[in-house]
Formats: structure tokens, sequence, C-alpha cells
């Protein structure tokens, strides 16, 4: 029988959950001897939508676009370096655009077998669901899907990881 | 992290004493540090100010959202105002705004900073409900309603 998880990919939103989802990631490609992925998404979408809103200027949406993509790099970085301690490859992508579409779009493209998400905020009506960035990706990916839950946890299985 | 996560009664004012634009944003700013939020108020208050300045950020439908990036704010954080009389805030439509949502967020963060506007931007879609919010005397009623929603 062939290994059913070969590729897993962490989504990165630079949350705490998201960096608790990295570091479980971390211990399952070490466990399961997988391929490991980082992915993170600028929100262009989000973006254009303040803009549309008025809430934002059209200046200021370039310099949260340039913020957005420091907060990438420097995101897949510690990742990249939570990685590297355990002696696990990753490769980094960061895209732009909406996020759940990237996270399907990224799925598919590596041909990832599980993807990794932080824990998703509590859904309180129709509205949050609907627009919960993490929670569609949830919904629309074409893999299995793993919520990182109880950050103490895993804090403990990534620690204790040689 | 979902905006509802950050709101508690002691991120909220509900009336607003202020009744100008500028004493607003200091009301809703000093809250802030009132609460723990932000570590120096000033400089916070010198981030929004310095964004308004551009442009105001005041919506239809008497909404406002005055926001800035600042090493003050530690972690992304939210202040609501509402005033029942209304405020001239130089807003789109010219009519006062009567509610106020001013986020200030670490240089660091803007990811959670963008999640949470774009949160406001929605919600202030929703005339219905901005107009209920708007109605509240009590920070108690807002955050209520905001956990209702």
């Amino acid at each position: 029988m062939t290994r059913p998880i070969r590729k897993i990919m962490v989504y990165v939103d630079g949350s705490e959950q998201s960096i608790t989802a990295a570091q479980y990631a971390i211990v399952l490609a070490k466990a399961l001897g997988a391929e490991l992925y980082a992915l993170y998404v600028v929100d262009t979408r989000a973006l254009a939508e303040l803009v549309k809103s008025r809430i934002f200027l059209e200046s200021e949406q370039e310099e949260y676009r340039r913020d957005l993509d420091g907060d990438a790099s420097r995101y897949l970085n510690h990742v990249r370096e939570l990685a590297r301690r355990k002696g696990v490859p990753v490769t980094t992508e960061k895209s732009s655009g909406a996020v759940h579409v990237e996270i399907k779009a990224k799925v598919s493209e590596f041909a990832i077998d599980l993807l990794v998400i932080g824990e998703i905020s509590q859904i309180r009506s129709r509205r949050d669901e609907l627009y919960n960035e993490t929670e569609r990706a949830m919904r629309n990916a074409q893999c299995p899907v793993l919520v990182a839950k109880g950050e103490d946890k895993i804090w403990d299985l990534y620690e204790a990881m040689e | 992290m979902a905006l509802i996560d950050l709101i508690e009664e002691t991120v909220v004012r509900a009336p607003l004493k202020a009744v100008g634009k500028e004493a607003v944003i200091r009301e809703l700013v000093d809250t802030l540090a009132a609460a723990g939020k932000i570590l120096d108020a000033e400089t916070a208050y010198q981030a929004v100010l310095d964004r308004e300045a551009k442009g105001s950020t005041g919506l239809a439908e008497g909404i406002a959202v005055p926001h800035g990036k600042t090493i003050s704010a530690r972690e992304l954080t939210i202040a609501i105002g509402v005033s029942p009389d209304g405020v001239e805030f130089g807003s789109m439509d010219g009519k006062p705004a009567r509610l106020f949502f001013l986020i200030l967020a670490p240089p660091d963060k803007a990811g959670p900073h963008i999640e949470a506007l774009a949160e406001i931007a929605r919600m202030s879609r929703s005339k219905a409900f901005c107009s209920a919010l708007a109605s509240c005397r009590s920070p108690t009623e807002v955050v209520r309603m905001l956990k209702e929603e």
C-alpha cells in the first residue's frame, strides 16, 4: 500500500493559530516522512474590498500590499526556521488573491494529500461562515483537512521531537 | 482572529462624550489606553490623525473607521464609539457619523489589520444592523448586539 500522506501543506496567515498549525505540520511531516509545503496568501481581494468601501485610499492599498508582502516573507521565514530546527525540509510558497481560492489552487498544483490549518475562530453567524477565509478553505479544499487544535499539546510535541 | 474576539465592554464608549472629530479619536484612543490595549496614547493618536489627514475614513450611513499603524499597539486592537447626536467627520455622504470603529495595529501585523477592516466593511453594508448598533446606549448593549449578530 502506498503511503496515504506524502505531501502536507500548512496555511500560514501570521496568526498564532497558524504558527501552531505549522509546528504540527512539521511534527507530522517528520513522523510520516512526508514533503512539507508552507503557503502564505497575500489577501489582495480584501485590499480591493477596502478601497471599494472607501475605508482605504488607493495609496493606502499599495502601502498595505507592501506590508503584506513583508509579513509573508517574515512568517514563511519563521516556518522555515521552525522546520530547520527539527531537520525537516520545507518548500515555502507565497501567493496572492482570494485566500480560499489560492489555497484550493495550490493544493491542486502541488498534489497535496493533507492540508493543515490553524484553529478557526468561533463562527457566530451565517455571515461569518460565508466570509471566514480559513473556514472557506476548509470547505473548498480538494483533500483531507486537519485543524490543528490544542496549542500546548502541539508545542510539547514539537519541542519533544528530536 | 475574528473581530468579535477583540471586543469587550472596556473598549466601548456608548455614549461618546466628544462632539468633534479629533476629540472622538482622542476619546477612543484614551479608552484603549485605559483598557491597557496600547502602550502610548499620544503616539497612537498621532498615527490615526496622520491617516485622517490623507482622507477621511467617514463612510456613508453614519459610520467611520479611523485606523492607523503604530508601534504603540502590541496586537491588533479596536475601540467602538457611539455618538447619539452624530459628529461631523467629513463623511462621503456629508452626514454626521454616529458609529465609530477605531482600529490600531502594529506595523508588522498587516494581515490581521486588513482582516478586521474587511469585516467592518462587510458589517457596514447592513444598514439595519449599523442603525441598531448606533442606537445602543451602553457598552453592554453594544457588546451584546455584536456577539448576537
